[in-house]
């Protein structure tokens, strides 16, 4: 009871600090839509002009902060090695509850739509929304609702593996090349035309970093993914 | 008008955030933790980060809230 008692007064500090947090926003956002216009964005914009990419968060995440990118992958591999480390047990799928016809039916319709979605969202990240980010999780998302419906299906460590080092290892090349030919990591490698910003083969190796990314992504996603849903229940 | 708009969606938010804590079934608690990255989503879209709104909609409300379930799902094999 009295565990109860303090969630409720927990519940009502947090939402009037919730409230005070909706109020000092709105502020911001009604009072700053003169000063808006003074802000780092724009020069990111013109900057933006000289690298012939469409969008300009793609070319913010993976080129000026290309850098960064190399160490968000170490955190997923972390992340994903820790889980691996944790839960990875090749249990014996015993007496598990078979999934309802719907649920499988549904599942293998839907599959290959997100699968190809993903890919679409990868493919397109420096021209639309999205990226490889994104669109790996996607992927994974896709390999999520195969491994929740269907109790027989698994995804071979070795499969996991090979992409994971090969994204990993594709990177690194990219990035190390860059620094030999021209002192920059994760320098344009391939010839840029900006006259040709808008199509699908243009912006240099960015639209290469965001398939390797994907790659990268989908497939430790999928290896969290499986060692959650696979867990041995007995322990 | 988006100014109306942006207000309900914060208010919205904020009511779907605390009757998530409020919940006694965590499974709903999970389904109203989705519906916040739901909205969080529009309100992106709405001051034109489509890029943030995707990231939302797949991580937020797709995935991390999978995970919930799953784990959900050992709890109540546990108990």
């Amino acid at each position: 009871m009295n565990l109860k008692r303090d969630i409720s007064a927990q519940t009502y500090s947090g939402g009037v600090l919730a409230a005070f947090l909706t109020v000092s926003i709105l502020n911001i956002i009604m009072s700053s839509s003169q000063t808006l216009r003074e802000s780092v964005g724009v020069e990111l914009l013109k900057l933006n002009e000289t690298e012939g990419v469409a969008n300009v968060v793609t070319t913010v995440v993976t080129y000026f902060r290309g850098f960064d990118t190399l160490g968000e992958i170490a955190v997923l591999f972390l992340a994903s090695l820790g889980i691996g480390l944790m839960l990875n047990k090749q249990e014996s799928i015993s007496e598990k509850q078979r999934s309802s016809f719907v649920l499988r039916v549904g599942a293998q319709l839907l599959f290959p739509i997100i699968l190809l979605f993903g890919v679409y969202v990868i493919i397109y990240g420096h021209l639309s929304p999205g990226g490889g980010f994104q669109g790996g999780v996607i992927i994974a998302s896709a390999f999520l609702l195969l491994l929740i419906s269907r109790e027989d299906f698994y995804i071979p460590h070795s499969v996991i593996s090979f992409f994971e080092t090969l994204a990993g290892v594709a990177y690194l090349l990219i990035g190390l090349i860059g620094l030999l030919m021209f002192d920059i990591f994760l320098s344009h490698i391939i010839p840029l035309d900006v006259a040709s910003m808008g199509l699908l083969l243009s912006g240099g190796i960015i639209p290469l970093i965001y398939i390797i990314i994907g790659i990268k992504v989908g497939s430790e996603m999928s290896h969290i993914a499986q060692n959650l849903v696979k867990r041995g229940e007995d322990d | 008008m988006i100014g109306i708009i942006v207000l309900a969606i914060f208010i919205a938010i904020v009511i779907i955030a605390m009757s998530a804590i409020v919940q006694k079934e965590l499974a709903s608690s999970v389904v109203l933790f989705m519906g916040v990255g739901l909205a969080s989503v529009v309100l992106y879209f709405i001051f034109k980060a489509p890029d943030v709104a995707l990231t939302e909609a797949v991580i937020g409300a797709g995935i991390s809230s999978l995970i919930f379930l799953i784990a959900l799902k050992h709890l109540k094999a546990q108990v």
